[in-house]
């Protein structure tokens, strides 16, 4: 069966057992080149997809998915969700009234190029990451794109799609200067084929992974520090939970009970933007079929607005913010798509610690205490200038503790893809506990 | 899964090609989860995956697909794509199409799942996790448990030009319970989350109330715990989970996947001194029902008991087919994937420090100011310059040769090469704990271990005053 045709068999199946349910088709095509020396020396071009439904019976909310479309498999499937619907303790669950939302395209003419300009990309990268004599070894140089087509449909007349897609090119490298070695890594995405600069991306990836060789320890103490980019939306990265609708419901996140509250310095604004027109991730509508909008999360410092789906919103007696998000494979949710740190008027650099990348941040940032200490590789700057590099050293604190601490926000957002489009600018925080020698 | 007669013609239609290997790697596994958050059914999910992936080799280069459409049509359509990339069609094998003579191979059960997915209604699970909830209620500052638990039934099938045809099942099982305790606006977090390649049976070894009072002890005393120190000072680290430490430090930087790049800081090292005398490190794929454990790797060979590093001596690195054919090293079962959207690359199983002669005791005697870090975090390592980090989950002072509070918060940084030169001494308490571990082939379960161990100095990132 296609994914069309799965759709309306469990929709009609659906109907007959007297249950109300949401099917979510998706389907997701990748190219990656990896170059190696000169030539291609990986190639990975793949389609897959899969369909989960949820269902809705007896006011119970059960989940199954299959990536196998045949009748035995999608009636397992119904009969799993059945099944596991009937676990459920609590019955209020429902499924959204939906509307037609059409087909939207936002991947029009991302891809445009022939293989060959695709495979240029890749080893015109590579050779431009070769170019200075102290990188030592190329662990990636690659090409990759990324298509996903998602389709929504429910017994509650819900029905729509859209596609999007990401073009990139990713690069890991180890550097090394006498004894001195840094490996580095790194990737630059856009929505055009087009807009890839190669050649810029990998004397970025050089100039900054180079700066940091030589590095010498860091004394143990506490610093003012300035956060690039990349550093400071690892971070928005880990932390993103904070707002999301169901922590705040189950007791996981310090910023429950704190709305319109001072949450952050004045200097804080975060948004996340599922159509921001510079943003990486798009999406129309949500999974469940909710329009997405521009949503204010902390506004000059005041907790504005959790990321609510229409579960979470319903529990909490608010609206749902068009904020849920699911691979078929998994259960209801919510994730931001394009979350920045609103730019500001500019950091004017003293004395401190630049951090430029952090590592280690999935174990050491914990984001119900709020509390991190992670490994952190930067710069150490004396009287505004850049005095030395620095490693060895973690750095440690509280999220919502360096929001208050935040005491200049520079003007250019860079943007990453960490599971969803971040963006940040350079952060300055006061008072941050370093561990070094 | 797959019919001999479509695998044959995919695998000719690839040497036909000009594909110097090709292999074929299909799987069909169906999943099921439950949460159960403060003895309420939260979330019930299952599922089917179904994919297959073809990878061909023209020489040292690789390309690889991906599809869920197993058909024949399918199949061959992918392979016949993947050889147009490589513009290389035209050149036909000596071979040419003819069919191919599979050495069958299938699984022997030594992993294998007594008490399967269907034995057991929904409900039965249900009553496991609200014992998991109850075993984790042990004082009123508990605020919230969350159980979790995984289930996964696996059929592999790996075929290849060279005549290999593996058929393997992999059943897996693991609870894992969040403990959120709560003093006032302070939150901290306990968890254990053990998992063993077997059924349901797995609840006979790990009695899911254990599981949760576990849990629940380590978030009271995260609780109790004041920021941890910072500073370069000798670190005693706990058994099972806290060998994630060398995992991170060691482990992968032995991958051929790094090695065969010359991208490792310990490539062409074999016979040489790497590490301490008194640490000698094990990766075993073989270990009954652990975690990590698979008769066959997701290559089609055999799975083996690898010893990496001998009384210190490196002796040999992880070794999977494409890490062979670049550095000539002797395959070790190694090649390793988390599901047929991923190529296969060089991986770690069930990797181990063995046990020494010291006692626990003995580790702690000569510390005058130290960390005891009793349970680990995950971490991250960078192979190429050997840098490392790890978070500890749960850690104590050490002063004068004696435990004393409890702290949190604690990081341990430092580069793998150097640490493991600083390991003093092992005890003989060898454990072993799960883990999913994430690298390039994606994210795929093993375990780590090791004895409680002394290393004389690490940087701990904890709290500067």
């Amino acid at each position: 069966m296609t994914l069309e045709e799965a759709k309306r068999y469990l929709l009609d199946k659906a109907k007959e057992r007297k249950v109300a349910m949401e099917v979510l088709g998706q389907r997701d095509r990748e190219l990656s080149l990896k170059a190696r020396d000169g030539r291609l020396e990986e190639i990975t071009q793949a389609t897959q997809g899969g369909i989960g439904v949820r269902v809705v019976a007896k006011e119970r909310v059960g989940y199954a998915f299959s990536e196998q479309l045949t009748p035995e498999a999608l009636d397992w499937m119904l009969n799993e969700a059945i099944e596991n619907a009937a676990l459920q303790h609590e019955a209020r669950g429902f499924l959204p009234d939906g509307a037609a939302l059409g087909f939207q395209d936002l991947a029009m003419g991302v891809f445009d190029a022939p293989m060959e300009a695709k495979a240029e990309t890749a080893l015109g990268f590579e050779a431009s990451l070769r170019k200075d004599p102290r990188v030592k070894n190329i662990l990636i140089a690659s090409y990759t794109e990324r298509e996903r087509e998602v389709r929504i449909s429910s017994t509650q007349r819900a029905d729509g799609g859209y596609r999007h897609g990401l073009v990139g090119v990713t690069g890991s490298m180890v550097m090394a200067d006498g004894e001195s070695r840094k490996q580095a890594w790194d990737s630059d995405w856009s929505r055009q084929f087009g807009a890839l600069d190669p050649g810029r991306t990998a004397l970025e990836l050089v100039e900054r992974t180079g700066r940091l060789l030589n590095a010498r320890p860091l004394q143990t103490g506490r610093y003012t520090v300035y956060f690039e980019p990349k550093a400071f939306a690892q971070l928005l990265a880990a932390y993103w939970w904070l707002w999301n609708g169901r922590w705040v419901l189950e007791g996981k996140s310090r910023l429950g009970g704190r709305l319109d509250q001072p949450v952050a310095s004045p200097l804080v604004t975060i948004i996340d933007d599922p159509m921001l027109t510079e943003g990486l991730l798009r999406r129309p509508f949500d999974v469940e079929g909710t329009r997405t909008q521009r949503l204010a999360l902390v506004e000059r410092g005041v907790l504005r607005n959790y990321l609510l789906n229409s579960e979470t919103a319903q529990q909490l007696g608010m609206r749902t913010t068009g904020s849920a998000a699911r691979r078929y494979s998994t259960t209801l949710n919510v994730l931001p798509s394009n979350l920045y740190l609103q730019s500001g008027a500019g950091v004017p650099m003293k004395d401190g610690v630049i951090v430029a990348d952090l590592m280690g941040v999935h174990a050491g940032a914990n984001p119900i205490s709020g509390e991190f200490s992670v490994q952190a590789f930067g710069l150490y700057v004396r009287d505004g200038e850049v005095a030395y590099a620095v490693e060895n050293f973690a750095v440690a604190g509280d999220f919502l503790t360096l929001l208050k601490n935040i005491t200049a926000v520079g003007e250019t957002l860079e943007w990453h893809l960490m599971g969803m489009g971040i963006g940040a600018p350079l952060v300055e925080v006061q008072d941050l506990s370093f561990a070094g020698t | 899964m797959l019919a001999e007669a479509i695998v044959s013609d995919v695998l000719s239609l690839a040497r036909a090609g000009g594909a110097s290997f090709a292999e074929v790697y299909a799987e069909r596994w169906k999943s099921r989860t439950l949460r159960v958050l403060n003895n309420e059914a939260k979330e019930a999910n299952s599922g089917l995956s179904y994919g297959a992936g073809v990878r061909l080799f023209f020489g040292e280069e690789i390309v690889y697909a991906y599809t869920n459409d197993l058909t024949g049509d399918g199949l061959r359509d992918v392979t016949t794509n993947l050889v147009r990339l490589k513009g290389r069609s035209g050149r036909v094998d000596a071979r040419g199409r003819g069919g191919l003579d599979f050495r069958r191979a299938v699984a022997r059960g030594l992993h294998g799942a007594q008490v399967f997915f269907d034995a057991q209604p929904k409900s039965y699970r249900l009553t496991l996790l609200k014992d998991a909830d109850a075993g984790a209620r042990i004082a009123p500052e508990i605020q919230q448990v969350d159980s979790l638990l995984s289930e996964l039934d696996q059929d592999v099938l790996v075929a290849n030009s060279d005549g290999v045809w593996v058929e393997d099942r992999r059943v897996r099982t693991r609870l894992r319970v969040v403990v959120v305790a709560q003093d006032g606006a302070d939150l901290q977090t306990g968890s254990y989350a053990p998992g063993l390649s077997m059924g349901l049976e797995f609840f006979d070894r790990h009695p899911p109330r254990d599981v949760g009072r576990r849990s629940a002890e380590q978030a009271l005393a995260n609780l109790r715990a004041k920021p941890a120190p910072a500073g370069t000072m000798p670190v005693v680290i706990g058994n099972a989970f806290g060998g994630v430490i060398f995992h991170e430090a060691l482990g992968h930087l032995l991958e051929t996947t790094s090695v065969a790049r010359k991208a490792s800081v310990l490539t062409d090292k074999i016979g040489e001194q790497i590490a301490s005398r008194v640490v000698t490190y094990v990766d075993d794929g073989t270990t009954p029902h652990a975690w990590g454990s698979s008769e066959f790797d997701d290559e089609g060979a055999a799975t083996e008991r690898t010893v990496l590093i001998e009384r210190g001596e490196l002796k040999s690195y992880m070794v999977d087919r494409w890490g062979a054919l670049m550095t000539g090293y002797r395959p070790t079962g190694s090649g390793r994937r988390e599901d047929y959207t991923y190529a296969p690359t060089s991986r770690m199983r069930n990797t181990f420090i063995m046990p020494g002669d010291s006692s626990i005791e003995k580790l702690f005697e000569g510390v005058e100011f130290g960390l005891y870090a009793k349970d680990m975090g995950g971490g991250q390592v960078r192979p190429g310059s050997g840098e490392y980090n790890f978070g500890v989950k749960e850690a104590y002072v050490i002063r004068r040769g004696r435990l004393e509070e409890p702290v949190r918060g604690a990081m341990l940084v430092g580069k793998g090469p150097d640490t493991i030169m600083k390991v003093v001494a092992v005890a003989g308490d060898l454990e072993t704990s799960p883990g999913m571990c994430g690298s390039l082939s994606g994210s795929i379960p093993v375990e780590v271990g090791q004895p409680h161990l002394l290393v004389s100095e690490i940087v701990v990132g904890g709290e500067a005053r």
